[in-house]
């Protein structure tokens, strides 16, 4: 990495009014600082992402000749079965768990950055101590839990409900373990954006004899509309994407989580399992198409929001 | 606003304040034992000898016991060298994702070099892309190389960060030319100005990055799934989930699994509590990657 340290190096003398421009436009010099992440990037991200395009009009085990087989790949994922399953699934999992758990992130939020309470240094990290946790290890102590003969909340509650063995149950488990370990997350997201709200805007709300309901609906909640748009989003991407906690809650039941409960992205990994890399890119570009559809969606609903 | 009289006004906020502080503190006390509560167990029944778990799974250990952190230890599970896997990678793929951010950050932040500003739109526009996306072209490329079940194809695809040259980026730009003139008039040369001065003067923002690319690599588990089949290659997270298979009888050993979710928890936990603040912040840039 000595580069350009020497390069072009100007007499002394005349430095000071000639550097200002100089060091700012040598070309060589950018270059040689932008080249080594462009170089990752084309070999990590771009070459793979292109691949898995060209592979997906193409069948291919891995191994030997790739036959060209135009848009099979996606008009079979798009028949098969356990796909739209998986998505179903996928869907589910987003959209149970992400409201009761931005609802929760964002009352703690607001209680938290109230005026009135205190102890702030202390219920911060604790209600982000899920998040510190990883996310496996979290989805084995809820797999603990969730146990029929042995688990944790059969024997307090007295009950033996079939959390893992039924699946109408799973997908409730798989719920409440997301919204456990995402709301500390949301919470310090929200927190950060009540923080930053002017409080002289507070204060006058006040002054005007504005209660705590009021002040929430009519200053608060439209000042937050960026940041709660923005947190929709960007959980939304992150659950389409979601792969661990469904598997790991169901590692009793060997490896991955069974078709009826298992996420979109577990079709994926069982396409790489067989060799099928044509399909497997296949999968990862409709759930690219998904993604960007439903963060559109999100986008306008806030817009008209907004409008109103 | 119609006026309202200033003693009823004064007198329903006193009302509104206390049912803030009551409702408020009752609300966060629940909130702080449902998160606490899975945590307090894990750790309490990695404490618990096997027959004392199916007794008694919910309540303190009769008799406390290091039997499974012995176990961890020892042959048995090989869970240390799987941590030490885990370590390995993500310190080494959170060291190389800072420094090529860094030095990319550094030429699209302070530069002016022809196609900067289309090159940096283009590799923004890639952020929408998801990673799963590239599994099947990055598996192929490293499978034709030979580099399945190694360390460094855990490391590599990760140390690629387009948000992290992004963040940093906007982080150096906030930093004034005149530093790095200054740096230029004792005769320095870019990449000293760059070690030096640059890196140094945007540190929280490396910092931030840091602990974010940390934690997204330790947590790492469909890529590493994948790659790595043969569990001396596997990092900790991937191996505790089989512990639930290796059963005897029918229910699996919680007592250890609980143990290694301890140790797999523990260097997060362990940096939290040194940079907490950098941490949090870290929370809050990073929900803009997703």
């Amino acid at each position: 990495m000595s580069m350009a340290i020497s390069a072009k190096r100007v007499p002394k003398n005349d430095r000071s009014s000639n550097t200002r421009a100089r060091w700012k436009s040598d070309q060589i010099a950018a270059i040689l600082f932008v080249s080594p992440f462009i170089l990752a990037f084309l070999v990590l991200f771009l070459g793979p992402a292109i691949y898995a395009l060209v592979v997906s009009f193409f069948r291919y085990a891995g191994y030997g000749s790739m036959t060209w087989v135009g848009v099979y790949n996606y008009f079979a994922t798009l028949q098969y079965r356990l796909f739209w399953i998986g998505l179903r699934n996928t869907i589910f999992y987003w959209i149970a768990h992400d409201i009761p758990m931005m609802v929760f992130a964002f009352g703690l939020a607001l209680i938290v950055s109230n005026r009135y309470i205190q102890f702030k240094r202390f219920f911060k990290p604790m209600l982000y101590l899920p998040q510190l946790v990883t996310s496996v290890a979290s989805a084995l102590i809820f797999s603990s839990f969730f146990g029929l003969e042995y688990g944790v909340l059969n024997t307090i509650l007295g009950t033996k409900i079939p959390w893992l063995q039924d699946v109408n149950y799973t997908r409730w488990a798989v719920v409440i373990l997301l919204i456990w370990r995402g709301v500390g997350y949301w919470f310090i997201v929200y927190l950060a954006g009540l923080t930053s709200i002017n409080p002289e805007i507070i204060e006058a709300s006040i002054v005007d004899g504005a209660n705590s309901w009021k002040r929430l609906i009519y200053v608060i909640l439209p000042l937050m509309t960026s940041t709660l748009l923005f947190a929709f989003v960007v959980d939304a991407i992150g659950s389409l994407r979601l792969f661990t906690e469904p598997n790991v809650l169901m590692a009793q039941r060997g490896g991955l989580a069974p078709y009826e409960v298992a996420p979109v992205v577990n079709v994926l990994f069982s396409s790489m399992g067989a060799a099928r890399f044509g399909q497997a890119a296949a999968v990862g570009w409709l759930l690219f198409l998904v993604t960007a559809l439903i963060s559109w969606l999100q986008f306008r609903i806030f817009r008209n929001i907004n409008k109103e | 606003m119609t006026a309202i009289p200033p003693s009823i006004a004064r007198r329903s906020l006193l009302l509104d304040r206390f049912i803030v502080k009551f409702t408020g503190y009752l609300i966060l006390s629940f909130a702080t034992i449902a998160s606490l509560y899975p945590v307090v167990m894990m750790v309490i029944n990695s404490f618990k000898i096997r027959s004392e778990i199916f007794n008694n799974p919910a309540g303190f250990p009769r008799d406390w016991t290091l039997y499974n952190y012995n176990n961890i230890a020892n042959f048995h599970s090989g869970l240390m060298q799987n941590f030490l896997n885990s370590v390995v990678i993500s310190v080494t793929s959170s060291f190389i994702a800072v420094f090529l951010c860094s030095l990319g950050a550094y030429a699209f932040s302070k530069y002016q070099f022809k196609g900067r500003d289309l090159l940096f739109a283009l590799l923004l526009g890639t952020m929408m892309i998801p990673s799963e996306i590239l599994i099947p072209g990055q598996y192929i490329m490293f499978a034709k190389i030979g580099w399945l079940n190694t360390l460094r194809v855990q490391i590599l695809p990760g140390a690629i960060s387009v948000f992290g040259l992004f963040f940093i980026r906007q982080y150096m730009l906030s930093i004034p030319n005149e530093m790095i003139e200054a740096a230029w008039v004792d005769g320095a040369g870019h990449f000293t100005t760059f070690w030096n001065i640059m890196l140094p003067a945007s540190a929280p923002a490396l910092g931030a990055f840091a602990i974010m690319h940390f934690m997204g690599m330790w947590n790492n588990y469909l890529w590493p799934m994948m790659v790595a089949t043969k569990k001396e290659f596997q990092p900790i997270v991937v191996v505790l989930p089989q512990l639930v298979d290796t059963q005897i009888g029918f229910v699996p050993e919680w007592g250890l699994i609980m143990a290694g979710a301890v140790l797999s928890t523990l260097p997060i936990i362990v940096i939290f509590l040194i940079f907490q603040d950098t941490f949090l912040k870290s929370v809050v840039i990073g929900a803009v990657k997703g």
